[in-house]
C-alpha cells in the first residue's frame, strides 16, 4: 500500500510538470477529444480544401455569374481592364468613376449626399487612408515617421483639390503610383463615402486657412 | 483444514477500496484541471509562416483592425487579409519590402519573385469555433461588443495567442450579463478603452440625440460611478439588446 501510493504520487508529479500550468504558451494544435464534431466534414471560410485544385475551399464566382449583391461585370469597352477578381465592378459612372473614357467629375446619381453619408466617409477614410496620407490628409501618415518611403500624395494640395471625383475614385479603385488598389477591402459605395469626406476635408482646411 | 486466508488478507478489501479511490480522486482532480479549454485553448500560439506583428501593427502604428480585417462588420466570418492587403504597404520600394520574414508574402505577391507561387500564405488560425457552434462577428461588433473581449489584447501581442477561453461558459458568461460588455460603437476597434475614458456629458449627448431621455438618466446616474457597467446597461437598453441563452441560439 505505502508503495502503491509512492507510484500514485509520482505518477501524478510527473503528469503535472509534463503538463504544466493553465496559460503556458505552447505552439502544437489545441488536444481535441472527439475531433470529428469539431472539425466535420464541412467547407469553412477561408479554410483549405484538398478537394479543389488550388487547395482553396472559398471558390471564386463561377465564369458568366454574379455573386448576390454585386453588380454586373465590367466590360473591357469601358476603358478599364477586366480581371478575374473583378467580379465585384458593375458598369456605369457610379462603378467607375468614368465616362466612357474620361473620368467623370460630381457624384453619380446613385448616390445620396447626406451627414450619414460623411459619417461613414470619415470612418472608411481613417480606417484606410490616415496610416499613409495622415488624419487630416496632407501626406504625413504615421507610416512616414518611421519609414523613408517616396513621399505620399498630400491630398490638401491644389493638384489632387482640382481632380475631378471620378478620378479620386477610380484612383481609390485601383491605386495609383506606389498606392495598391483597393477595390477588394473597401466597397463600391464606401469608396464614393470616402471620396465626399476628402472633399469635406479639403474645404475646411482652406478655409482655416483663409481665415 | 487450515486457514485459507492469512490474517493479512482481512484489510484486503479495505486497502484495495482505498486505493482505488486514491486513483479515482488523482484521475478526476487531473482531468478537471487540464482537460478545459482554460487548458487546451489559452495559451495557443503557433508559429505563423510570416512572424506578423500585431503590437506593431495595431499597437505602435495605430492601424484600425478593419484596415485588414475588412469584412468583419459584414460577415460572420472576420476574414484573414488577402495577401495584396499586405503588399499595399511592403509591395516592392515600400515598408521594408526586402525583408527575409516575407518571403511567403513574395512568394504569394510578386510575379517577378525566382519563388512565385500565387498561393494564399498558409496562415493557421488561431481562434476557432467548433463546428457545431455558430459565431457571427458581424452582430457582435455592430453591437459594440469589443474585439477584445474574445481576443484579448491582440494590440500588445507580438505574436497572437489564444487569451480568452472561448469555451460555453464563457459565452454564456457574457450573454447573461451582456451589460459589461458592451462600449459605444466607434470604440469597438480600441482595445484600451475604458468607461473613464468616455465623456459623460457627450454620451448623454448621443443618447438624447437618438431619442433618449438623457436628462432623466442624468440625474438618475448621479450618485452611481461611472464604470463600464453603468455605460453598457444604457447602450444596452438604447440598442435593445438581448443576448439569446437557448441552445438553438448557437447550436442551430
Amino acid at each position: 500500500m505505502r508503495w502503491f501510493f509512492l507510484v500514485l504520487a509520482l505518477a501524478i508529479v510527473t503528469f503535472v510538470v509534463a503538463l504544466g500550468p493553465r496559460g503556458a504558451k505552447f505552439s502544437d494544435p489545441p488536444f481535441e477529444l472527439f475531433p470529428d464534431m469539431d472539425r466535420q466534414y464541412k467547407f469553412k471560410s477561408q479554410k483549405p480544401s484538398h478537394f479543389f485544385e488550388d487547395g482553396r475551399a472559398s471558390r471564386k464566382p463561377v465564369d458568366g455569374t454574379i455573386p448576390m449583391g454585386y453588380s454586373a461585370p465590367l466590360n473591357k469597352e469601358d476603358g478599364v481592364p477586366t480581371s478575374a477578381l473583378d467580379f465585384s465592378y458593375g458598369e456605369g459612372y457610379y462603378n467607375t468613376g468614368l465616362f466612357g473614357d474620361y473620368f467623370g467629375s460630381g457624384y453619380p446619381e446613385e448616390l445620396t449626399l447626406d451627414q450619414a453619408l460623411l459619417e461613414r466617409g470619415k470612418q472608411r477614410f481613417q480606417i484606410n487612408c490616415t496610416p499613409c496620407h495622415g488624419e487630416s490628409g496632407n501626406g504625413q501618415g504615421i507610416v512616414s515617421k518611421y519609414w523613408l518611403i517616396p513621399p505620399t500624395a498630400n491630398l490638401q494640395s491644389d493638384l489632387v483639390k482640382a481632380l475631378p471625383e471620378g478620378q479620386l475614385f477610380w484612383t481609390i479603385t485601383h491605386g495609383k503610383g506606389l498606392m495598391g488598389p483597393y477595390k477588394g477591402t473597401i466597397n463600391v459605395q464606401d469608396r464614393w463615402a470616402i471620396v465626399a469626406y476628402l472633399r469635406a476635408l479639403q474645404k475646411t482646411s482652406a478655409t482655416t486657412a483663409a481665415n | 483444514m487450515g486457514n485459507l486466508f492469512p490474517r493479512w488478507t482481512n484489510l484486503l478489501p479495505v486497502k484495495i477500496l482505498v486505493c482505488l479511490g486514491a486513483l479515482g480522486t488523482a484521475v478526476v482532480a487531473l482531468a478537471w484541471y487540464s482537460w478545459t479549454p482554460k487548458f487546451t485553448r489559452v495559451g495557443y500560439m503557433p508559429q505563423q509562416p510570416i512572424p506578423f506583428d500585431h503590437s506593431v501593427h495595431a499597437g505602435q502604428l495605430g492601424l484600425d483592425c478593419r484596415y485588414c480585417h475588412t469584412f468583419v462588420e459584414n460577415s460572420p466570418h472576420s476574414n484573414i487579409p488577402a495577401a495584396q492587403v499586405c503588399w499595399n504597404c511592403h509591395g516592392p520600394g515600400k515598408v521594408k519590402s526586402d525583408s527575409v520574414k516575407l518571403e511567403p508574402l513574395r512568394q504569394a505577391m510578386d510575379t517577378n519573385s525566382e519563388n512565385y507561387t500565387g498561393k494564399p500564405i498558409p496562415w493557421v488560425q488561431v481562434h476557432e469555433t467548433p463546428d457545431y457552434a455558430y459565431f457571427n462577428h458581424s452582430v457582435h461588433v455592430n453591437r459594440g461588443v469589443s474585439c477584445v473581449e474574445c481576443h484579448g489584447r491582440v494590440d500588445e501581442m507580438p505574436v497572437v495567442y489564444h487569451a480568452k477561453t472561448l469555451s460555453m461558459s464563457f459565452c454564456l458568461d457574457c450573454h447573461r450579463n451582456v451589460d459589461e460588455h458592451l462600449r459605444p460603437l466607434d470604440e469597438v476597434t480600441n482595445l484600451a478603452w475604458e468607461a473613464k475614458d468616455e465623456d459623460a456629458n457627450e454620451f448623454y449627448a448621443k443618447i438624447a440625440g437618438k431619442g433618449g431621455k438623457a436628462e432623466e438618466l442624468k440625474e438618475a446616474d448621479a450618485d452611481k460611478t461611472w464604470d463600464e457597467k453603468l455605460l453598457g446597461a444604457h447602450l444596452q437598453k438604447s440598442w435593445n439588446v438581448n443576448p439569446p441563452t437557448d441552445c438553438a441560439a448557437c447550436h442551430r
